[in-house]
Parts: C-alpha cells; sequence; structure tokens
C-alpha cells in the first residue's frame, strides 16, 4: 500500500533536521506543550552542557501581550500529576502558587430527575473489586432484587459509587484525599487538581523560562510565511521579525492562527450532540477564610444546561453553561444568580461563547494545534486540560526527528486524536441522554438522532452486561469503563442483570467487596484530614519530596 | 495527654526528683525523637530512623524501639529499665518539659517600625503524673534517692540543673536536626525504608512510615556536596543513622526472644 506521506515531503530542504519548535501562543496549552517538549528533550541541560555548542533543540513560544486567559479550564484529571512530574515541578510550589485544591471526582446534583435528593459521584478511585470480578453485575442483581438470593439482603444496593467506592463518603465530609505525612504526588485515594488557570499559566511561563531552558518572546504574530512547498516557513511578529521553525505548534486559542486562519483546516461542529454553546462564569468569594471546600467538582443541571462550581483555596469559580436556543441571556443569569445568590449582583459576570467541536484533523503539514485551536467542549469532566496533556506527551515523545517523517508522525496523531475526541464527545453525551427531567433541553438530549452511534450501540450492549474494558480496547482511551460505570448507574440506568448462574462463593467474594468497602469507608474518614486544613498544613510545611 | 504545669516554687517547693526514675517514660514508646548530637551513642544500641511528625509531616529522627505501635523492646516491664546503654535526651529530661509560646507584642512597635520580637518564649512545666516527680507530704522524710529540686538557700539543686541543661541541648539540637533533615532533602538523601520482617513465629510484618538514608545517593554525591556536607559536621550524623541499620537484627531478636519466652 502506497503511503500519501510522499505527498507532502518538501523539496529542495538538504537539511530537514527539526531544529526549532515555534509554539504559538501563551496560554496553559501553550506553555505544557513547550515545557513538555523541553523536558523531554533536556533543553536546559544541552543549553549548559560545553560539549553540545551546537544545541540540538530550540523551542520557542511567541506569546501575544495583554492576552487574557478564557479561564474556563479549572479542573484537571489525576493525569496532571505525571505531568507536573514530568516537568520537574514539585507539588508543594504548584499547590501554594495557584491557589491549587484537591479534586477526587465529580458530584452531579439534579442530573436524574431534577429533586433536592438527586445526586451521584463520579470519583477517581476504581469501584472496589474492579477487576477482579464483575461487581457491576451483581450489583444490578441486588439493586432489582431480582435473583431471590438471601446474600443481597442487608446491604443497601441504592448507589453504585457509594456502595463501591470509599470516596463520595470522603467527598461529602469536605476531607483530603491524603496526610500531610504522604509525600508529593501520592495520596490514600486517587485525586486530580482544581487550580487557578491564569496562575497556573504565570507559574508554568517562570518553570518553562528559568527550569527548562523555553526561550520567550512577547510579541504579536501579524502573518504567517511559507515554503514553496506550503509548509510554514516562519511566523512574522511585530517587533522580533520572522521567527523561523522546523515544526509550529498552534496554541492560539479560539483564534487558531495557524490552524485556522492559516491553513483553513475545517471546523467539525458537534452542537448536533452537545447543545451547549454559552457559558456566564463568575468568580465566587469565600465566606469565611476558614469556609469548608469541597473536594470535588459539584455540577448541578439546571433547565437548559449545568452549573459548575469548583473550590479554590482562595475563592469558587462558578459558571452556568446552558444551550442558547433553550435559554435566553437573561434566564441564564436569573439561574446563575438563583445559585450563587445575590452576592452575584457585586461580582464580574463574564459571558464565554462555546462553538463546541474540533478540526477535522489537528497537525497538518508542519504545523499542529493543541487547545482550544484544536477544539473545545462545555466543561464537562474536565476535559479540556487532559486533551493539552496527553498532545504535548504526544508531541514531546514523538517529536519527529526530521521532514521525512513528519507526515507519518502527523498522520497518527490525527488518528489517535480524533478517536479521543470522539470518545470523549461521547461520554460527555452519556451524561445526558438517561435523564428523566422534562425540560426540553434534557428532553431534546435523549432524541436517538441527536446520539453518536457508537454511543447507542454501548447503551444497547450495557442492556445486557456492564461496562467493561472489553468495549474500550484502544490503546488511546481516554476514560476508563470504570467511569462509564459511574456515570451510567448514577444516572439511573439498570441493565438485565447477567442471566447466569452464580457458586455461593461468587457471591462470597462479592459481598466480601461490598464489605470492604464499608472498611476503606470508615478508615478513610478517620485518617483523611479536612480538606481546608491540609491546604493551610501545605503553606506552613509543605509536601515532603519523600 | 498529659496535663503540663509551669514550674512555680511557690507552688512547687514541697516536690522532689526521682531521677532514676525517668527511664520509665520509655514504657509503650515505640519511637524516641532524637537529636543530631546522641546519634553516635543510639547508634550503638538501636536502629535510627527518620519518621513524619503526624501533625506536620515534617521529618524527625527517632530511635526505634519497636515493630508495632506501642512497642518498646527496650525496656524491661518487670523491671521497669530501660535496657540500653544511654538514655536518650527526651527521657533524661523527664518529669520536665519547654512549652513554647508566642509572645505577643503588646506594647506598640519600635521606633525603628520593626515589629516586637516574636521569637518563641519557653515556659518551664513538669509533668505531675511523672514517676520522676514526687510531692512531700508535710512533716514525712524524703524517699530513698529523691531530691529536691531547690536548696535551702533558693538555688538549683544538681539534678535540677541537670534537666535544665538536657531542656538547653534539645532545644538547640532541635535546630540542628531541622538543618539537617533540610540538608538530606536537599540533596534528596532520604527514602523510604521498605522492611518485610518474618519473626520466629512465621508472624511477619511490613514496616512502614519509616525512612533511611538512601546510600545510593549518597556514594554518588559531587564532591562538592561531600564536602559542603563535611564542613557542616554533618557527615558523623549521616553514618550513624547508616551503621545503626545493623542494629535491626538486634531489635528483630528481641523480638524473637520475646515471642519464644511466651
Amino acid at each position: 500500500m502506497q503511503h500519501s506521506s510522499q505527498q507532502h515531503m518538501p523539496e529542495n530542504t538538504p537539511d530537514s533536521t527539526v531544529k526549532t519548535v515555534v509554539v504559538v501562543g501563551g496560554g496553559n496549552a501553550g506553555w505544557l506543550t513547550a515545557g513538555r517538549i523541553a523536558a523531554e528533550h533536556r533543553i536546559a541541560l544541552q543549553k549548559q552542557s560545553p560539549h553540545h555548542p551546537q544545541q540540538a533543540l530550540r523551542v520557542i513560544l511567541i506569546e501575544a501581550p495583554g492576552i487574557a486567559p478564557i479561564g474556563v479550564g479549572e479542573g484537571t484529571w489525576p493525569t496532571m500529576r505525571s505531568t507536573l512530574l514530568a516537568l520537574g515541578i514539585r507539588e508543594t510550589d504548584f499547590i501554594n502558587a495557584c491557589e491549587v485544591s484537591f479534586k477526587q471526582g465529580a458530584k452531579f446534583a439534579r442530573w436524574v430527575d431534577g429533586s433536592a435528593e438527586d445526586f451521584y459521584y463520579h470519583p477517581l478511585v476504581l469501584p472496589q473489586g474492579f477487576g477482579k470480578t464483575d461487581m457491576a453485575g451483581f450489583w444490578q442483581h441486588g439493586s432489582q432484587q431480582q435473583a431471590g438470593q438471601q446474600q443481597i439482603k442487608g446491604w443497601d444496593w441504592s448507589s453504585f459509587a457509594n456502595d463501591l467506592s470509599y470516596q463520595p463518603a470522603v467527598c461529602e465530609a469536605s476531607k483530603a484525599p491524603k496526610t500531610i505525612r504522604h509525600p508529593e504526588y501520592a495520596a490514600l485515594a486517587n485525586y486530580a487538581y482544581h487550580l487557578d488557570s491564569g496562575k497556573f499559566g504565570v507559574f508554568l511561563q517562570k518553570h518553562c523560562i528559568e527550569q527548562l531552558g523555553v526561550e520567550h518572546i512577547v510579541d504579536t504574530v501579524v502573518a504567517v510565511h511559507s515554503q514553496p512547498c506550503g509548509d510554514i516557513a516562519g511566523v512574522e511578529t511585530e517587533q522580533h521579525g520572522v521567527i523561523h521553525g522546523d515544526l509550529f505548534v498552534d496554541c492560539s486559542g479560539f483564534s487558531a492562527l495557524l490552524i485556522g486562519k492559516h491553513y483553513q483546516v475545517p471546523f467539525v461542529s458537534c452542537r448536533d450532540v452537545l447543545f451547549i454553546d454559552r457559558a456566564l462564569a463568575v468568580q465566587v468569594p469565600y465566606d469565611s477564610p476558614d469556609a469548608e471546600i469541597a473536594s470535588h467538582t459539584i455540577s448541578t443541571a439546571q433547565d437548559a444546561g449545568w452549573i459548575w462550581d469548583i473550590g479554590l483555596q482562595h475563592r469558587r469559580g462558578v459558571g452556568y453553561v446552558y444551550a442558547s436556543r433553550y435559554c435566553s441571556d437573561d434566564e441564564a443569569h436569573a439561574t446563575l444568580r438563583r445559585y450563587v445568590g445575590p452576592a452575584l449582583d457585586q461580582l464580574q459576570v463574564r459571558p464565554i461563547q462555546i462553538n463546541s467541536g474540533h478540526r477535522a484533523h489537528f497537525w497538518h503539514r508542519n504545523c499542529v494545534a493543541v487547545g482550544l485551536a484544536a477544539g473545545f467542549l462545555e466543561p464537562l469532566e474536565a476535559s479540556a486540560l487532559v486533551l493539552v496533556e496527553l498532545s504535548a506527551q504526544f508531541i514531546a515523545a514523538q517529536l519527529p526527528a526530521n521532514r521525512q517523517v513528519m507526515d507519518i508522525v502527523a498522520r497518527r496523531f490525527n488518528d489517535t486524536f480524533l478517536y479521543r475526541w470522539q470518545r470523549i464527545i461521547d461520554f460527555l453525551k452519556l451524561h445526558y441522554v438517561l435523564t428523566r427531567r422534562p425540560e426540553p433541553f434534557w428532553q431534546d438530549n435523549c432524541k436517538a438522532d441527536t446520539i453518536p452511534a457508537s454511543l447507542q450501540d454501548l447503551l444497547l450492549l450495557w442492556q445486557h452486561r456492564a461496562p467493561g474494558d472489553l468495549d474500550f480496547t484502544s490503546n488511546n482511551e481516554v476514560f476508563p469503563a470504570a467511569s462509564y460505570q459511574y456515570v451510567l448507574y448514577g444516572m439511573g440506568f439498570r441493565g438485565q442483570p447477567p442471566a447466569r448462574a452464580y457458586a455461593p462463593a461468587d457471591w462470597d467474594l462479592a459481598l466480601s467487596q461490598l464489605e470492604h468497602n464499608r472498611k476503606l469507608t470508615a478508615q478513610a474518614l478517620a485518617t483523611l484530614p479536612s480538606h481546608r486544613e491540609l491546604l493551610n498544613k501545605i503553606r506552613q510545611f509543605g509536601l515532603s519530596p519523600v | 495527654m498529659t496535663a503540663l504545669v509551669a514550674l512555680d516554687p511557690k507552688f512547687h517547693h514541697t516536690c522532689y526528683l526521682l531521677p532514676e526514675q525517668a527511664q520509665r517514660h520509655a514504657a509503650g514508646l515505640q519511637l524516641i525523637p532524637l537529636v543530631p548530637a546522641e546519634l553516635s551513642y543510639v547508634a550503638a544500641q538501636q536502629p535510627i530512623v527518620l519518621t513524619k511528625q503526624a501533625d506536620s509531616g515534617q521529618f524527625v529522627l527517632s530511635a526505634l524501639n519497636g515493630f508495632v505501635s506501642g512497642e518498646n523492646l527496650l525496656f524491661a516491664e518487670h523491671s521497669q529499665q530501660w535496657q540500653g546503654l544511654y538514655l536518650p535526651l527526651q527521657l533524661q529530661r523527664q518529669p520536665f518539659f519547654l512549652a513554647q509560646h508566642q509572645v505577643l507584642a503588646l506594647q506598640p512597635a519600635g521606633a525603628d517600625g520593626s515589629a516586637k520580637d516574636n521569637s518563641p518564649q519557653y515556659t518551664l512545666c513538669i509533668d505531675p503524673a511523672s514517676p520522676a516527680l514526687g510531692q512531700q507530704d508535710i512533716g514525712a522524710p524524703l524517699p530513698a534517692g529523691a531530691q529536691r529540686l531547690w536548696l535551702p538557700d533558693g538555688s538549683d539543686s544538681e539534678p535540677f540543673r541537670q534537666a535544665k541543661g538536657v531542656l538547653a541541648e534539645l532545644l538547640q539540637g532541635e535546630q540542628q536536626r531541622a538543618q539537617l533533615i533540610e540538608q538530606l532533602l536537599q540533596l534528596q538523601l532520604i527514602q523510604p525504608l521498605a522492611l518485610d520482617i518474618t519473626f520466629a513465629d512465621h508472624s511477619s510484618l511490613r514496616l512502614q512510615g519509616l525512612y533511611c538514608i538512601d546510600q545510593q545517593r549518597l556514594a554518588a554525591l559531587a564532591p562538592d556536596d561531600i564536602v559542603r556536607l563535611h564542613q557542616a559536621g554533618w557527615l558523623p550524623a549521616i553514618y550513624s543513622i547508616i551503621g545503626s541499620m545493623t542494629q535491626l537484627y538486634r531489635l528483630i531478636e528481641l523480638k524473637n526472644q520475646q515471642l519464644v519466652a511466651r
């Protein structure tokens, strides 16, 4: 089979080694990508070493002056811990500099039927017994009381996450996932972060420049210079002339300077699946300096969307994401005011447009888009930063050595990330399709023609068995099967319990897992400090690296 | 928890010391905090480990007495005697404590605008429940071995003076300990002590929460770093901790003897 990569081979380039990577854009996406490449290639060492008179690789980041970050992505995944480690960042420094709090999952309130008691958790620890036995199958037997088994008595079976994970109880008690004695990045319970997006950018910038050897240019890109073959030769800036490079990373945010404006790579909208297209964001101060900090993202469903609520050390970040087709901006503002309270009148509310979707491909010729330039979805399940991390990791690890191999890497990148975007869209949609809320926004979300065929297939399969690893067999999966279980059963989905025989030992194993989770819950509640208390201690003493 | 009481001659002139009884505070202590100056003595009798304080997560140096919380294999229950040759300063100081408190500036800031002295101040306290402390009943003779805190002329008695000296040594030692720990962390010389032990009765145990010196990293230190450690005087302390690891075998042996005797 002929590979199309030959078509893009630039001609008349005697030396096509990738020696300079130019990152356009100084937001979190830009710095994470530049930092990851610089760290992977030990650029700071190259610079120090007298044995490298000819530097092997340069990473230049061009940041436009006076551009405020969008600041919506303030929640991360646990992957951020690996990313920070790879960048050589001390967790203590990060936590103290970026007003960080620990995130142990998400609490979805009023998504099922809208009642006050309606909530479920998507925690970050795996369900107890996951991988040992089909706990979700047993749990469905229990919750439907159909098996007529003695063993299912004495257990509640009302909440999948509470029965099989200790983390919801830890979150409900506003407790931290670790103690001051846990080393940096280690924990009792798996965790991610909430962070102040603006401060994170400043923190990353300083680290990337001072520790990792990233070169920083503050200037505005005014034009793109092309090579005859169509590759980008350089970007022209107002004051620094043309910055030449071999690979260009477009982290220019919504303006998508290179991938959109220059290359006109089409944008694939997914508004037919995910209806959200607006957000109203606000920063809400705490009532008192020792107010409790939630150790999870709170997502509360509303008439035409949902409200995110993220507790940082110094403030909360709150926002209503909604679909303008179902709700006027004024109605949205009133909804946000009902949630935040009259205090909202004194606060600055920022409107944000959300154009849900992504580029048809992300790596085009010698340009790859990362972050908002690549695409954007509603901030459900914190998928924005994780895609940046995964992209940065991919580019750093598979950085093409020269132009000849770049198209191969580009094709892999595009395959990988198209798959990931589709899986994320499916997973976000899963949160909507099982609701019993009556409003048109929610009912329309349940209509079959708005649900991707891939998700419809899965929902059909899951009528007869629980989501399992066999449903997600790619190396490029984003969400594990456990996440689908938490959301599926949290939303009240009940399939047919497995129609199979069970030996008494099977039930013994399953019930021992429930028992074990009870024990872990008690232990965790007894051991873990309050979230605020731990954050204060980290400020006072720091976490130890070992 | 012991209620600490500030020492006051008005109230405590009838108290007396039983210095030989200070060692009884070792009962049930799995770990005893140490300061750098005493490491070489301790290393001759038992393992020295690094542990983290529960409330701050900060590293401290500790003498290891047992394998589970509440176990002190170097303390003989029947005779109430410490079995080591050397009694750590934290026990020698009994029944006295220094209670730390910040002195809040009651007076306005100095003329130069500087804040008033906010350095920690210490109050000498006693533990009224200590077996090393007794109270003389009116007219009763002092028990054997007992010594008063104050002599008739109001000056400190010899054992009281000694205890105060120990407290001063501890105070200075804690600062040195903090400097040593900082240096060890900076050079990444602390690593978790991963140890699975099987005892004579075939029970086994995984030691957790204990740390030791990373000898590989120590061996690989750059010459400049080694010189710095030498000049700061930390090398003896570091090698005492390393050398004390062999005392783990002694501790296991003590545990086995106890298991067999049962």
